[in-house]
């Protein structure tokens, strides 16, 4: 493990980390959308029909979505931890590579190698659980990205839907207006989360 | 790294120092090792920086499996920010360091190597037939401080105390005691906080039979200058910054 390699390890999960905490807000965002939405579907009436469902599934995409960011900011937290002691454990590793360089005329010398060995099996056993975790955190934002773009297809259904409901038009077209947007900024962000992760899935 | 025996009996006293490829910019230090028949102790055994540089002078004079015992006067960095390194290294090897500064010397990293806190009135680390004293410095500087006596070599290593900001490269034992007194002054009024700390610890050093005082940086004492660095150390106000 080099410096370029730890400096990389430790940007791409301090990434996800803040990437996912504004994917929160803005799952809010979309609840709270949706909560709104149903109540003027709810005064619309007949007019809004079509609306009424759609509102509750908005709500629990967004409920979902929040759950699963909260499961994945978890998994980040690990990834941390990892990283850190694969860190701290490659430090030692150059260390005592030096030590090994650096005292071949030392009496005890060889004496070096047992450290040296373990702390590499040990580095190894780190990066595998490294490239591991990424798989994994990988598959659970491919699944939020999956849901913003479903999402955006409901977007799409609402707007039809609201070009119905008469004088509430505006109002429902307003909605569905916010969940696209805010579903168009979940997924730009769990994106950049899937590219900064992605280099270290090889 | 330079190494020089200071004692040869039943045991062996060790003291590293003087590296010549360290960054100009950390302060050099001294690290001693204390050397029986299956033991090795390592006596503030340094910063991280230094490590690689002490270890391969260790292992000069012992198998990294004997190195079963570390001390830390204090919890400074260029003591023992090298612990963690230690720690990956060492198997089965136990750390003696004053007990206030446990949760802090944790942070080095302390997973492998057993921490063995030394309460305040002091203690005793037994090396195969060899009994180190343990005895308080506190204050002098850090607020939990202790210095290693071995009444058999008749060495006192004393931390911080008897250091001096020296030239690099300089000798390991002091030549002209009036002339090394201005390169200890300003280290010791300004990093010792306490008067009566000092005049504490030197009415219970002045009790010990001690032939070279070993501090943590600059050049040892042997012989007649322990006794003229007591009395100098005694007649010196410290804590002069407020």
């Amino acid at each position: 493990m080099n410096n370029t390699q730890t400096k990389n390890q430790f940007i791409a999960v301090a990434t996800i980390t803040s990437e996912l905490s504004a994917v929160v807000v803005i799952a809010k965002e979309i609840s709270l959308a949706a909560a709104n939405a149903k109540a003027i579907a709810f005064r619309a009436g007949d007019k809004a029909k079509g609306f009424q469902p759609i509102t509750d599934f908005i709500g629990d995409l967004a409920k979902e979505t929040i759950e699963r960011v909260a499961a994945i900011n978890e998994l980040a937290i690990v990834l941390y931890k990892v990283t850190v002691n694969e860190f701290r454990v490659a430090v030692s590793y150059n260390k005592f590579d030096e030590v090994t360089k650096i005292s071949r005329s030392a009496m005890y010398a060889d004496s070096m190698q047992k450290p040296l060995d373990k702390t590499k099996i040990i580095m190894q056993d780190y990066n595998r659980q490294f490239k591991r975790d990424v798989t994994l955190l990988l598959g659970q934002l491919e699944a939020v990205m999956h849901h913003a773009q479903t999402a955006r297809v409901i977007a799409t259904y609402s707007r039809i839907e609201a070009s119905q409901a008469g004088e509430y038009l505006q109002s429902l077209q307003a909605v569905a207006e916010s969940v696209d947007k805010a579903a168009y900024t979940i997924h730009e962000n769990v994106q950049s989360c899937i590219m900064a992760l992605a280099p270290f899935s090889k | 790294m330079k190494s020089t025996k200071i004692y040869e009996g039943s045991h062996l006293w060790i003291m590293f120092g003087r590296d010549e490829n360290k960054p100009d910019n950390i302060i050099d230090s001294n690290q001693y090792m204390v050397r029986t028949k299956s033991h090795c102790l390592l006596l503030d055994p340094g910063g991280a920086e230094m490590f690689a540089a002490m270890m391969a002078a260790v292992l000069h004079y012992a198998p990294v499996e004997q190195i079963t015992d570390l001390f830390a006067s204090h919890q400074d960095p260029d003591v023992i920010s090298s612990l963690g390194l230690w720690d990956q290294a060492l198997t089965n090897a136990k750390l003696y360091a004053p007990a206030i500064w446990e949760g802090y010397l944790r942070h080095f990293g302390c997973e492998s190597i057993k921490y063995m806190p030394i309460p305040d009135k002091g203690g005793t680390i037994k090396l195969d037939s060899v009994e180190l004293q343990l005895i308080p410095a506190h204050y002098l500087h850090s607020s939990g401080n202790f210095h290693v006596y071995d009444p058999q070599a008749k060495i006192l290593m004393s931390g911080d105390i008897g250091a001096a900001l020296d030239a690099a490269g300089s000798p390991m034992f002091v030549d002209n005691f009036d002339a090394h007194t201005e390169k200890m002054r300003y280290f010791h009024q300004r990093w010792m906080p306490s008067n009566q700390a000092k005049n504490d610890w030197i009415g219970r050093v002045r009790k010990l039979d001690i032939n070279i005082l070993a501090p943590q940086h600059g050049r040892m004492f042997r012989g007649d200058d322990v006794k003229r660095f007591l009395d100098w150390f005694e007649n010196l106000q410290v804590g002069i910054v407020v």
